[in-house]
């Protein structure tokens, strides 16, 4: 992943992967590379994770608890659930579908979602049911960015 | 272990932080309770005011150090100081191997973190113990 948007307020650089969706919360949605979109509805995949502006706002995380695989998801179901030294932050499913991947790397090494939120810290895999409906509610990165800088700026001094 | 050549114990000094308590609680426990005559505590903040007592605690005696967050500023204080860490200690990772001690607060901690600061003080005491030994008998520790 190269190019990141960038933007920096006071000591903190928040960076957004250009390549996927977010939601407002910050849950980055990424077809698979195997199967990109827009091709139709049947055999597509999703990964979601954490934008690096939520997890840096979130904290250092303790435990990474998602649902298991076969778990059918609608918008806003909870997806996972993030306890870091701050808070536990329960995180709502970006899209509906069916969860059919879940990262194995975070039972022991949660921390991968503060140090590589868009690459090794990735939550799940999504086979989506409803993916053009559901993307239409999506911001793209140039749209969260401006969201995040906006959010950012108002917490910090 | 004599009283002049302690071992020198260093936590985090994140003040309204949880698991900067936690840490400063531990090493209290360690200190005062556990092994009190073969550690000696020295506050983080000396060692960033530049207190020339504290900076040569740390350069004379091994240090174990207990990290708050991974800002590791105990860890990296000691070895700007000239010390050398002997163990280091990040509160986040005592806290995965004691999920059912979840600390909360801050002036005051929870049972559970109380409890967790316990569990860390004791963890240290044992590398204590460990160093103590190795020093007596002239071998390595590691």
């Amino acid at each position: 992943m190269t190019g990141y948007l960038e933007v920096t307020i006071d000591k903190f650089t928040f960076r957004v992967a250009p390549d996927r969706w977010y939601t407002r919360e910050g849950v980055w949605v990424q077809p698979s590379p195997l199967t990109p979109f827009p091709e139709g509805e049947g055999n597509q995949r999703v990964k979601v994770g954490l934008s690096d502006f939520l997890q840096q706002r979130s904290g250092d995380v303790a435990f990474a608890e998602i649902k298991p695989v076969g778990t059918r998801l609608v918008v806003g179901d909870e997806i996972a659930s993030i306890e870091t030294i701050k808070v536990t932050v329960a995180l709502a499913s970006p899209i509906s579908g069916q969860l059919i991947e879940v990262n194995p790397a975070l039972e022991t090494v949660p921390e991968a979602i503060n140090q590589d939120p868009y690459s090794t810290g990735w939550l799940a895999v999504i086979e989506p049911t409803a993916w053009d409906t559901d993307r239409s509610r999506l911001l793209d990165a140039a749209a969260y960015l401006d969201m995040m800088r906006h959010a950012a700026a108002e917490e910090l001094p | 272990m004599t009283n002049d050549h302690r071992i020198v114990i260093v936590p985090c000094s994140g003040i309204g932080k949880t698991y900067g308590s936690v840490s400063r609680e531990a090493a209290y426990v360690a200190t005062e309770d556990l092994r009190p005559a073969e550690t000696q505590l020295v506050a983080l903040s000396l060692l960033v005011l530049g207190d020339e007592q504290a900076r040569a605690e740390v350069a004379d005696n091994v240090s174990i150090t207990i990290d708050g967050c991974q800002l590791a500023c105990a860890s990296k204080m000691v070895k700007e100081s000239g010390g050398t860490i002997a163990k280091n200690y990040a509160v986040l990772e005592v806290y995965r191997r004691h999920r059912q001690f979840k600390p909360q607060g801050i002036g005051e901690l929870n049972a559970g973190g109380q409890q967790l600061a316990q569990a860390l003080a004791e963890e240290i005491a044992q590398e204590i113990d460990a160093l103590t030994l190795a020093e007596q008998t002239g071998g390595q520790h590691g």
